[in-house]
C-alpha cells in the first residue's frame, strides 16, 4: 500500500481513539446498547394485567384464570370495592387490560348447559397486545376446559401440524438481536465517517490537504478504511455479547459472517462519506445522520415486517443497507447461510456501496470553488 | 529544472463567487519574481486570501491567466505543486494531534524519504524552537507556537514557492520577529515567498509589496519606491490616507 495512504490512516486512527471518551463510544457503547436493547426489546406481550368476574362456585372459570395467571403472560389486575364490579369500567380507568365476563350464573354451569359462551374484553389501544391477548387466552380456555369438564373444544374443519423451524421456542430475542447488531454496526460506521470528514472540511484542515500534493482518492480512502476498520473490530464484541449472553445460535460459519460485515461496513461508510459530500459542518453531519438512520432502521424489516408494507414504498427497503445486513445476520446466524440468499444480499449491498462510492468520488471536490 | 527558482505571472485574472456575483478580483495582473518576498498587503476582505487561492489551483479564476515558470522556463502547474507549500490563514492544523504527529503525518503525506525527514525534523524544530514541546498537542500550542508549527508542516518538504496566508496574525511581537527570521532564512535558498499581512510595519519587510484594494492591485514596488512615490512615510500613514481619500 502506498506511504500517504498508511500515514493518512496512521493519523485518522490516531485522532479517532486519542479520547478517551471516543474509545468508550467506540467499543463499550456497543456492548452497553447491545446488552439493554437485547433485553429490552420484545415482541412478547407480558405482564397483561387480568381480571375474571368469577363467582365463588364457577370453578372452571377460576381455573382458566389461574392458569393465565401461571403461564406467565398475565398478572393480576388490581381494582376495588365498585370498579370490581364494572369490567368495562375496570379497562376504561386502566386497571386492566383484559376482563374475562363469565355468562350469567358462571361459566362453570353455562358449559354444563352445553352454551359455553365466554366474553373478553380487550383492551385494544394497543393492537398488537390485544391480538397476543385474544390468543393466549383462547388457549388457555380451550386447555383449561378440557382438563376440568373433559369437553373438546369444537374441533376446526383443518388441523394444522405446526412444526416452528430454527427457532422451536419461538423466542423473539434471537429474532431480535440480529436487528440490534445491525443498527450498532451502522452507526458506529457511518456516523464517524461522516462526522470525521466534515470535521476537516469545517476546521479548515481540508484546504491544507487538498493543498498538498495529494491524489484524491488518496483523501478519500486514507479518510474512509480507518472506519472499515474501526467497524470491523466491533464484530467479535456484539458477536460474543449476542451468542453468550443471548444465546443466539451462530449456525454458519464464522468467515462468512466476517465476509458479510465487511461487505456491509464498506457500504455504510459510503453511505457515510456520500452524506458527508452535502455537509458543510458537524451540526449539518449529525442531522445528516439522523435523516439517514431513522428511515432506514424503519424500513429495514427490524421492526415493522417488510411484507407488510405496501409495494409502492417497499422499494425503499430494497435500496437499504440494514435490511440486506439483518437479512444476511438471520440466514448466517439462525439458518446456517444458504449460499444463493447470501450472494444475492451481499451482490445488492455490493452495489449500493459502489454507487454510493461513485457519487462520493464525483462530488468530493479536490478545489474550494 | 527541479529545484530551479520559481517566479509567478498573474494576468487579468477575476474571480466571482455566488449568484450575486460578488466580485472578489477585478482583472488582477501582478509579476513574483523569483527569490524574493512579496507581501500583499490590503484592507480586510480586499481578495488577498482569493488571489492566494487562486495562485494554489484552489479556486479557478472567470478570466484571465495564471502562468508559472521555473528556471525562466514555463512550467505546468501540476509538475510545480508538490514544490509549492501552503499555510492557511485559519486554523488549519490538528487540534488533537502533536507536533511530532504533525510532522509524521505531513512526512507520509509528502512521501519523505525517513532519512531526509529526521534531519529536516531537527532543522526545523531547531529554528523554531519547538524541539521541546514536540509531543504538545497543537491545540494547546500558543498563538505563535501554533503558526510556528504550520510553517514546519509546510516547510518539511523544501518548498521553492511558500505561499503564506497571514502567518503573523495572532502572534505577540517576540514570536513574530522570530517568524520572520525564520523566512529571510528561506531567501536565502531562493524561494519564491509569498505572503499576506496585516500589519504594515511588516509591509516594509518584503522586497516587494502589493496593495490591493477592493480587487485591485491599486499600487505596486519596492517598499520604500513605493512609499516615496506617494509621499508616505510609512505604510500606516499610506493606508489611512488611502482610507478617508476612499471615505470620501
Amino acid at each position: 500500500m502506498n506511504r500517504t495512504l498508511l500515514g493518512f490512516i496512521k493519523k485518522e486512527l490516531t485522532q479517532a481513539l486519542r479520547d478517551p471518551r471516543m474509545k468508550f463510544i467506540i467499543f463499550v457503547t456497543p456492548i452497553v446498547q447491545m446488552t439493554i436493547f437485547g433485553v429490552a426489546l420484545s415482541t412478547e406481550v407480558k405482564n397483561i394485567r387480568l381480571a375474571a368476574a368469577f363467582s365463588a362456585g364457577d370453578t372452571v372459570l377460576r381455573d382458566v384464570y389461574e392458569n393465565a395467571i401461571n403461564s406467565g403472560w398475565f398478572v393480576p389486575a388490581r381494582a376495588e370495592g365498585e370498579l370490581a364490579e364494572h369490567p368495562f369500567e375496570m379497562i376504561r380507568a386502566d386497571k386492566a387490560d383484559a376482563v374475562l365476563v363469565p355468562p350469567p350464573g358462571g361459566f362453570t354451569r353455562a358449559l354444563g348447559r352445553g352454551d359455553a359462551s365466554l366474553q373478553l374484553l380487550v383492551d385494544a389501544t394497543n393492537a398488537t397486545q390485544a391480538q397476543a391477548v385474544d390468543g393466549y387466552l383462547k388457549a388457555i380456555v380451550a386447555r383449561t376446559v378440557r382438563a376440568d369438564t373433559g369437553l373438546a373444544p369444537p374441533p376446526p374443519p383443518i388441523r394444522f401440524d405446526v412444526r416452528v423451524l430454527f427457532n422451536p421456542s419461538l423466542d423473539t430475542s434471537i429474532f431480535l438481536v440480529p436487528g440490534v447488531m445491525t443498527m450498532l454496526m451502522v452507526l458506529t460506521t457511518m456516523v464517524l465517517t461522516n462526522i470525521a470528514i466534515v470535521r476537516e472540511k469545517e476546521m479548515g484542515t481540508l484546504e491544507m490537504l487538498i493543498s498538498a500534493p495529494v491524489s484524491k482518492s488518496e483523501v478519500i480512502f486514507g479518510k474512509t478504511i480507518p472506519y472499515v476498520i474501526i467497524g470491523m473490530t466491533n464484530l467479535p464484541l456484539i458477536l460474543s455479547v449476542a451468542v453468550f449472553l443471548f444465546r443466539v445460535p451462530m449456525r454458519g460459519s464464522l468467515a462468512v459472517m466476517v465476509l458479510a460485515t465487511f461487505v456491509f461496513v464498506c457500504t455504510t461508510v459510503s453511505m457515510g462519506t456520500l452524506i458527508s459530500t452535502f455537509c458543510e459542518n458537524q451540526q449539518q453531519a449529525s442531522m445528516g445522520g439522523f435523516l439517514f438512520m431513522f428511515p432506514a432502521i424503519m424500513f429495514s424489516g427490524l421492526i415493522f415486517p417488510i411484507q407488510n408494507m405496501p409495494a409502492s414504498v417497499r422499494w425503499l427497503s430494497f435500496i437499504d443497507p440494514l435490511s440486506h445486513y439483518l437479512s444476511l445476520l438471520r440466514s448466517i446466524m439462525l439458518r446456517g447461510g444458504d449460499p444463493r440468499t447470501l450472494a444475492w444480499h451481499m451482490g445488492v449491498l455490493l452495489v449500493l456501496g459502489l454507487a454510493c462510492g461513485a457519487v462520493s468520488f464525483r462530488r468530493f471536490h479536490t478545489t474550494l470553488s | 529544472m527541479s529545484g530551479a527558482p520559481v517566479s509567478i505571472s498573474v494576468r487579468g485574472v477575476r474571480k466571482t463567487f455566488g449568484k450575486k456575483a460578488f466580485t472578489a478580483l477585478h482583472g488582477v495582473s501582478l509579476e513574483f519574481e523569483a527569490a524574493r518576498m512579496h507581501g500583499i498587503i490590503g484592507p480586510e476582505g480586499s481578495g488577498k486570501t482569493t488571489l492566494l487561492r487562486v495562485l494554489l489551483g484552489l479556486l479557478t479564476p472567470a478570466e484571465g491567466t495564471v502562468a508559472y515558470f521555473q528556471g525562466g522556463a514555463p512550467v505546468d502547474f501540476e509538475t510545480l505543486r508538490p514544490q509549492i507549500a501552503y499555510m492557511p490563514q485559519t486554523q488549519s492544523l490538528y487540534a488533537d494531534l502533536s507536533i511530532d504527529e504533525h510532522l509524521e503525518f505531513f512526512r507520509d503525506l509528502y512521501g519523505i524519504p525517513p532519512a531526509d525527514y529526521a534531519a529536516r525534523r531537527a532543522e526545523l524544530l531547531e529554528v523554531t524552537r519547538l524541539a521541546e514541546f514536540s509531543g504538545r498537542p497543537a491545540g494547546k500550542l500558543s498563538g505563535g507556537m501554533y503558526k510556528k508549527l504550520g510553517l514546519m508542516c509546510a516547510l518539511l518538504r523544501s518548498p521553492r514557492v511558500l505561499i503564506l496566508d497571514e502567518p503573523t496574525t495572532g502572534v505577540d511581537p517576540i514570536s513574530r520577529r522570530e517568524l520572520w527570521d525564520l523566512l529571510y532564512r528561506l531567501l536565502d535558498q531562493k524561494i519564491l515567498i509569498l505572503t499576506t499581512t496585516a500589519y504594515l510595519d511588516e509591509a516594509e519587510r518584503c522586497s516587494k509589496v502589493h496593495l490591493i484594494e477592493r480587487g485591485v492591485v491599486v499600487a505596486s514596488g519596492e517598499p520604500r519606491r513605493l512609499l516615496e512615490a506617494e509621499g508616505a512615510r510609512s505604510f500606516d500613514e499610506l493606508f489611512l490616507r488611502r482610507a478617508s481619500a476612499q471615505d470620501a
